[in-house]
Protein backbone atom coordinates (compact mmCIF):
# COMPACT_ATOMS: atom_id res chain seq x y z
CA UNK A 1 0.00 0.00 0.00
CA UNK A 2 1.18 3.53 -0.77
CA UNK A 3 1.34 6.43 1.69
CA UNK A 4 -1.80 7.92 0.08
CA UNK A 5 -3.72 4.78 0.92
CA UNK A 6 -2.48 4.82 4.50
CA UNK A 7 -3.52 8.43 5.10
CA UNK A 8 -7.22 7.90 5.95
CA UNK A 9 -6.05 5.02 8.15
CA UNK A 10 -3.87 7.53 9.99
CA UNK A 11 -7.03 9.24 11.26
CA UNK A 12 -8.45 6.03 12.65
CA UNK A 13 -5.05 5.33 14.26
CA UNK A 14 -5.01 8.71 16.03
CA UNK A 15 -8.62 8.32 17.13
CA UNK A 16 -8.09 4.78 18.35
CA UNK A 17 -10.64 3.42 15.89
CA UNK A 18 -8.35 1.07 13.98
CA UNK A 19 -8.84 -2.71 14.30
CA UNK A 20 -5.79 -4.54 15.69
CA UNK A 21 -4.74 -6.05 12.39
CA UNK A 22 -4.82 -2.68 10.55
CA UNK A 23 -3.09 -0.99 13.47
CA UNK A 24 -0.17 -3.41 13.22
CA UNK A 25 -0.05 -2.96 9.45
CA UNK A 26 -0.01 0.81 9.84
CA UNK A 27 2.68 0.68 12.53
CA UNK A 28 4.84 -1.47 10.26
CA UNK A 29 4.43 1.14 7.52
CA UNK A 30 5.35 3.91 9.96
CA UNK A 31 8.62 2.19 10.83
CA UNK A 32 9.83 2.68 7.28
CA UNK A 33 8.14 5.97 6.36
CA UNK A 34 9.47 9.21 7.82
CA UNK A 35 6.94 11.31 5.92
CA UNK A 36 3.91 9.53 7.45
CA UNK A 37 5.57 9.54 10.86
CA UNK A 38 6.01 13.33 10.68
CA UNK A 39 2.45 13.83 9.45
CA UNK A 40 1.11 11.63 12.24
CA UNK A 41 2.96 13.71 14.80
CA UNK A 42 1.51 16.93 13.30
CA UNK A 43 -2.01 15.54 13.42
CA UNK A 44 -1.38 14.50 17.02
CA UNK A 45 -0.45 18.10 17.88
CA UNK A 46 -3.57 19.35 16.13
CA UNK A 47 -5.69 17.01 18.21
CA UNK A 48 -4.07 18.38 21.36
CA UNK A 49 -4.76 21.94 20.23
CA UNK A 50 -8.39 21.10 19.54
CA UNK A 51 -8.69 19.43 22.93
CA UNK A 52 -7.85 22.76 24.56
CA UNK A 53 -11.01 24.28 23.11
CA UNK A 54 -13.74 23.44 25.57
CA UNK A 55 -17.24 24.75 26.02
CA UNK A 56 -18.31 26.60 29.13
CA UNK A 57 -20.13 24.47 31.68
CA UNK A 58 -23.45 26.29 32.01
CA UNK A 59 -24.43 27.42 35.50
CA UNK A 60 -27.53 25.93 37.16
CA UNK A 61 -29.45 29.15 36.47
CA UNK A 62 -28.49 29.06 32.78
CA UNK A 63 -29.49 25.41 32.50
CA UNK A 64 -32.81 26.12 34.15
CA UNK A 65 -33.45 29.01 31.79
CA UNK A 66 -32.47 26.81 28.83
CA UNK A 67 -34.80 24.01 29.89
CA UNK A 68 -37.67 26.48 30.50
CA UNK A 69 -37.28 27.71 26.91
CA UNK A 70 -37.38 24.15 25.58
CA UNK A 71 -40.37 23.30 27.80
CA UNK A 72 -42.27 26.40 26.64
CA UNK A 73 -41.78 25.30 23.06
CA UNK A 74 -43.05 21.80 23.85
CA UNK A 75 -46.15 23.26 25.50
CA UNK A 76 -46.70 25.78 22.71
CA UNK A 77 -46.45 23.00 20.13
CA UNK A 78 -49.33 21.16 21.81
CA UNK A 79 -51.27 24.43 22.04
CA UNK A 80 -50.85 25.05 18.32
CA UNK A 81 -51.99 21.54 17.45
CA UNK A 82 -55.17 21.93 19.55
CA UNK A 83 -55.79 25.44 18.25
CA UNK A 84 -55.37 24.35 14.63
CA UNK A 85 -57.57 21.28 15.07
CA UNK A 86 -60.31 23.37 16.72
CA UNK A 87 -60.09 26.06 14.03
CA UNK A 88 -60.31 23.49 11.24
CA UNK A 89 -63.39 21.82 12.78
CA UNK A 90 -65.16 25.16 13.33
CA UNK A 91 -64.29 26.52 9.88
CA UNK A 92 -65.50 23.34 8.19
CA UNK A 93 -68.75 23.41 10.17
CA UNK A 94 -69.25 27.13 9.45
CA UNK A 95 -68.58 26.65 5.76
CA UNK A 96 -71.04 23.75 5.59
CA UNK A 97 -73.81 25.71 7.37
CA UNK A 98 -73.20 28.79 5.23
CA UNK A 99 -73.26 26.79 2.02
CA UNK A 100 -76.45 24.97 3.02
CA UNK A 101 -78.26 28.18 3.96
CA UNK A 102 -77.19 30.11 0.91
CA UNK A 103 -78.13 27.34 -1.50
CA UNK A 104 -81.52 26.65 0.14
CA UNK A 105 -82.52 30.30 0.46
CA UNK A 106 -84.65 31.24 -2.60
CA UNK A 107 -84.08 34.97 -1.92
CA UNK A 108 -80.34 34.73 -2.50
CA UNK A 109 -79.30 35.63 -6.03
CA UNK A 110 -77.80 32.89 -8.21
CA UNK A 111 -74.59 34.87 -8.63
CA UNK A 112 -74.13 35.00 -4.82
CA UNK A 113 -74.83 31.26 -4.57
CA UNK A 114 -72.22 30.52 -7.24
CA UNK A 115 -69.75 32.94 -5.61
CA UNK A 116 -70.12 31.48 -2.12
CA UNK A 117 -69.96 27.89 -3.44
CA UNK A 118 -66.83 28.65 -5.48
CA UNK A 119 -65.24 30.36 -2.48
CA UNK A 120 -65.83 27.41 -0.17
CA UNK A 121 -64.90 24.74 -2.72
CA UNK A 122 -61.76 26.75 -3.58
CA UNK A 123 -60.79 26.97 0.10
CA UNK A 124 -61.24 23.20 0.48
CA UNK A 125 -59.14 22.51 -2.64
CA UNK A 126 -56.37 24.83 -1.38
CA UNK A 127 -56.42 23.19 2.06
CA UNK A 128 -56.28 19.65 0.65
CA UNK A 129 -53.51 20.66 -1.77
CA UNK A 130 -51.45 22.22 1.03
CA UNK A 131 -52.03 19.19 3.24
CA UNK A 132 -50.94 16.84 0.45
CA UNK A 133 -47.82 18.90 -0.16
CA UNK A 134 -46.95 18.89 3.54
CA UNK A 135 -47.40 15.12 3.69
CA UNK A 136 -45.21 14.64 0.60
CA UNK A 137 -42.50 16.85 2.15
CA UNK A 138 -42.77 14.93 5.39
CA UNK A 139 -42.22 11.67 3.52
CA UNK A 140 -39.00 12.91 1.96
CA UNK A 141 -38.04 15.04 4.95
CA UNK A 142 -34.51 14.37 6.18
CA UNK A 143 -35.56 14.95 9.78
CA UNK A 144 -38.03 12.11 9.81
CA UNK A 145 -35.31 9.86 8.39
CA UNK A 146 -32.71 11.09 10.84
CA UNK A 147 -34.83 10.54 13.90
CA UNK A 148 -35.46 6.97 12.85
CA UNK A 149 -31.79 6.13 12.90
CA UNK B 1 -26.41 3.17 26.58
CA UNK B 2 -25.86 4.02 30.24
CA UNK B 3 -28.44 2.65 32.63
CA UNK B 4 -29.37 6.06 34.06
CA UNK B 5 -29.89 7.50 30.61
CA UNK B 6 -31.80 4.43 29.47
CA UNK B 7 -34.14 4.84 32.44
CA UNK B 8 -34.64 8.53 31.63
CA UNK B 9 -35.38 7.72 27.98
CA UNK B 10 -37.90 5.13 29.07
CA UNK B 11 -39.63 7.74 31.24
CA UNK B 12 -39.58 10.18 28.30
CA UNK B 13 -41.28 7.57 26.13
CA UNK B 14 -44.08 7.52 28.70
CA UNK B 15 -44.40 11.30 28.40
CA UNK B 16 -42.44 12.37 31.49
CA UNK B 17 -41.23 15.87 30.60
CA UNK B 18 -39.19 16.17 33.81
CA UNK B 19 -37.07 13.20 32.73
CA UNK B 20 -36.52 14.94 29.41
CA UNK B 21 -35.54 18.05 31.36
CA UNK B 22 -32.71 16.06 33.00
CA UNK B 23 -31.47 14.96 29.57
CA UNK B 24 -31.67 18.51 28.20
CA UNK B 25 -29.72 19.88 31.17
CA UNK B 26 -27.04 17.21 30.71
CA UNK B 27 -26.37 18.06 27.08
CA UNK B 28 -27.35 21.74 26.71
CA UNK B 29 -23.77 23.07 26.91
CA UNK B 30 -22.26 20.64 24.41
CA UNK B 31 -25.21 20.96 22.05
CA UNK B 32 -25.14 24.75 22.00
CA UNK B 33 -21.37 24.76 21.54
CA UNK B 34 -21.59 22.47 18.53
CA UNK B 35 -24.38 24.57 17.04
CA UNK B 36 -22.32 27.69 17.68
CA UNK B 37 -19.42 26.26 15.68
CA UNK B 38 -21.72 25.31 12.83
CA UNK B 39 -23.84 28.46 12.75
CA UNK B 40 -21.38 31.00 14.06
CA UNK B 41 -24.02 33.01 15.87
CA UNK B 42 -24.75 32.58 19.56
CA UNK B 43 -28.48 33.40 19.51
CA UNK B 44 -29.02 31.20 16.49
CA UNK B 45 -27.07 28.40 18.14
CA UNK B 46 -29.21 28.57 21.29
CA UNK B 47 -32.36 28.58 19.22
CA UNK B 48 -31.24 25.71 16.95
CA UNK B 49 -30.13 23.49 19.82
CA UNK B 50 -33.47 24.07 21.57
CA UNK B 51 -35.41 23.35 18.38
CA UNK B 52 -33.46 20.11 18.00
CA UNK B 53 -34.41 19.11 21.57
CA UNK B 54 -38.07 19.78 20.76
CA UNK B 55 -37.83 17.56 17.68
CA UNK B 56 -36.08 14.89 19.72
CA UNK B 57 -38.89 14.95 22.31
CA UNK B 58 -41.58 14.65 19.64
CA UNK B 59 -39.80 11.66 18.11
CA UNK B 60 -38.43 10.03 21.25
CA UNK B 61 -40.33 6.81 20.55
CA UNK B 62 -38.31 6.40 17.35
CA UNK B 63 -35.00 6.34 19.22
CA UNK B 64 -33.79 2.77 19.04
CA UNK B 65 -33.03 1.14 22.37
CA UNK B 66 -29.41 0.39 21.45
CA UNK B 67 -28.60 3.94 20.38
CA UNK B 68 -27.29 6.60 22.74
CA UNK B 69 -29.48 9.67 23.02
CA UNK B 70 -26.76 12.20 22.31
CA UNK B 71 -25.51 10.76 19.02
CA UNK B 72 -29.13 10.50 17.84
CA UNK B 73 -29.75 14.07 18.97
CA UNK B 74 -26.61 15.21 17.07
CA UNK B 75 -28.04 13.99 13.78
CA UNK B 76 -31.18 16.04 14.43
CA UNK B 77 -29.13 19.08 15.50
CA UNK B 78 -26.95 18.83 12.41
CA UNK B 79 -30.00 18.90 10.17
CA UNK B 80 -31.57 21.81 12.01
CA UNK B 81 -28.30 23.75 11.59
CA UNK B 82 -27.91 22.84 7.91
CA UNK B 83 -31.48 23.87 7.27
CA UNK B 84 -30.82 27.25 8.85
CA UNK B 85 -27.63 27.71 6.87
CA UNK B 86 -29.50 26.92 3.67
CA UNK B 87 -32.23 29.39 4.57
CA UNK B 88 -29.58 32.00 5.28
CA UNK B 89 -27.94 31.34 1.92
CA UNK B 90 -31.31 31.73 0.21
CA UNK B 91 -31.89 35.03 1.97
CA UNK B 92 -28.30 36.02 1.12
CA UNK B 93 -27.81 37.68 4.47
CA UNK B 94 -24.32 38.98 4.03
CA UNK B 95 -24.68 41.46 6.87
CA UNK B 96 -24.64 38.89 9.66
CA UNK B 97 -21.29 37.98 11.20
CA UNK B 98 -22.20 34.32 10.78
CA UNK B 99 -19.06 32.77 9.44
CA UNK B 100 -16.50 34.40 11.62
CA UNK B 101 -17.92 34.90 15.10
CA UNK B 102 -15.87 36.40 17.84
CA UNK B 103 -15.74 33.74 20.57
CA UNK B 104 -15.04 36.37 23.21
CA UNK B 105 -18.25 38.23 22.45
CA UNK B 106 -20.69 35.96 24.25
CA UNK B 107 -21.00 34.21 27.56
CA UNK B 108 -23.14 31.31 28.69
CA UNK B 109 -23.77 27.88 27.17
CA UNK B 110 -21.90 27.15 23.98
CA UNK B 111 -19.10 29.63 24.49
CA UNK B 112 -15.39 29.09 25.08
CA UNK B 113 -14.54 27.85 28.57
CA UNK B 114 -11.04 29.25 28.50
CA UNK B 115 -10.54 32.31 26.39
CA UNK B 116 -6.96 32.91 25.40
CA UNK B 117 -5.09 33.64 22.21
CA UNK B 118 -4.55 30.00 21.37
CA UNK B 119 -8.09 28.73 21.96
CA UNK B 120 -9.57 31.68 20.10
CA UNK B 121 -7.23 31.05 17.19
CA UNK B 122 -8.31 27.40 16.96
CA UNK B 123 -11.98 28.36 17.39
CA UNK B 124 -11.76 30.94 14.59
CA UNK B 125 -9.98 28.50 12.29
CA UNK B 126 -12.69 25.86 12.85
CA UNK B 127 -15.47 28.34 12.09
CA UNK B 128 -13.72 29.34 8.86
CA UNK B 129 -13.55 25.79 7.50
CA UNK B 130 -15.91 24.85 4.66
CA UNK B 131 -19.13 23.38 6.01
CA UNK B 132 -18.46 19.71 5.19
CA UNK B 133 -15.09 19.92 6.94
CA UNK B 134 -16.41 21.98 9.84
CA UNK B 135 -19.21 19.56 10.64
CA UNK B 136 -16.96 16.52 10.71
CA UNK B 137 -14.46 18.33 12.96
CA UNK B 138 -17.31 19.37 15.27
CA UNK B 139 -18.66 15.83 15.41
CA UNK B 140 -15.30 14.24 15.96
CA UNK B 141 -13.70 16.67 18.43
CA UNK B 142 -16.53 18.54 20.10
CA UNK B 143 -19.33 15.97 20.04
CA UNK B 144 -16.94 13.08 20.64
CA UNK B 145 -18.81 10.88 18.19
CA UNK B 146 -17.37 7.57 17.05
CA UNK B 147 -16.71 6.86 13.37
CA UNK B 148 -19.79 4.65 13.27
CA UNK B 149 -21.95 7.42 14.72
CA UNK B 150 -20.52 9.99 12.29
CA UNK B 151 -21.12 7.63 9.37
CA UNK B 152 -24.74 7.19 10.49
CA UNK B 153 -25.27 10.90 11.02
CA UNK B 154 -23.76 11.90 7.68
CA UNK B 155 -25.11 8.95 5.72
CA UNK B 156 -21.67 8.00 4.39
CA UNK B 157 -19.46 4.89 4.71
CA UNK B 158 -16.84 4.75 7.49
CA UNK B 159 -14.07 4.89 4.85
CA UNK B 160 -15.44 8.24 3.66
CA UNK B 161 -15.57 9.46 7.27
CA UNK B 162 -11.84 8.71 7.56
CA UNK B 163 -10.87 10.41 4.31
CA UNK B 164 -13.10 13.44 4.98
CA UNK B 165 -11.64 13.73 8.44
CA UNK B 166 -8.16 13.55 6.97
CA UNK B 167 -8.83 16.39 4.53
CA UNK B 168 -10.63 18.49 7.17
CA UNK B 169 -7.78 18.13 9.65
CA UNK B 170 -5.20 18.79 6.98
CA UNK B 171 -7.01 21.99 5.99
CA UNK B 172 -7.32 23.03 9.62
CA UNK B 173 -3.66 22.34 10.20
CA UNK B 174 -2.69 24.49 7.22
CA UNK B 175 -4.92 27.32 8.41
CA UNK B 176 -3.47 27.21 11.91
CA UNK B 177 0.05 27.02 10.56
CA UNK B 178 -0.51 30.09 8.40
CA UNK B 179 -1.98 31.95 11.35
CA UNK B 180 0.67 30.91 13.88
CA UNK B 181 2.30 33.92 15.58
Amino acid sequence: MSCEEFKPMMMAYIDDELPDEDRKRFERHLEGCQSCKRELSEFGSLKEELAMVKFTEPTDAELEHYWRSVYNRLERGLGWILFSAGAIVLLCYGAFVLLEEVIRDPNVALAVKIGVSALIVGAVVLFVSLLRERLAIRKSDKYSREVER
Amino acid sequence: METVEAALIERCRRGDAEAFGDIVRAYAGRATGAAMLLLGNHDDALDASQEAFVRAWRNIRRLKCNRAFYSWYCTILRNVCLDRLRRRARRKTVDLPDDHPDPAENTGPGTLAEKNEQTERVWNAVTMLPLNHREIIVMSHFQEMSYKEMAEALGIPIGTVMSRLYHARQRLREMLEKDRP
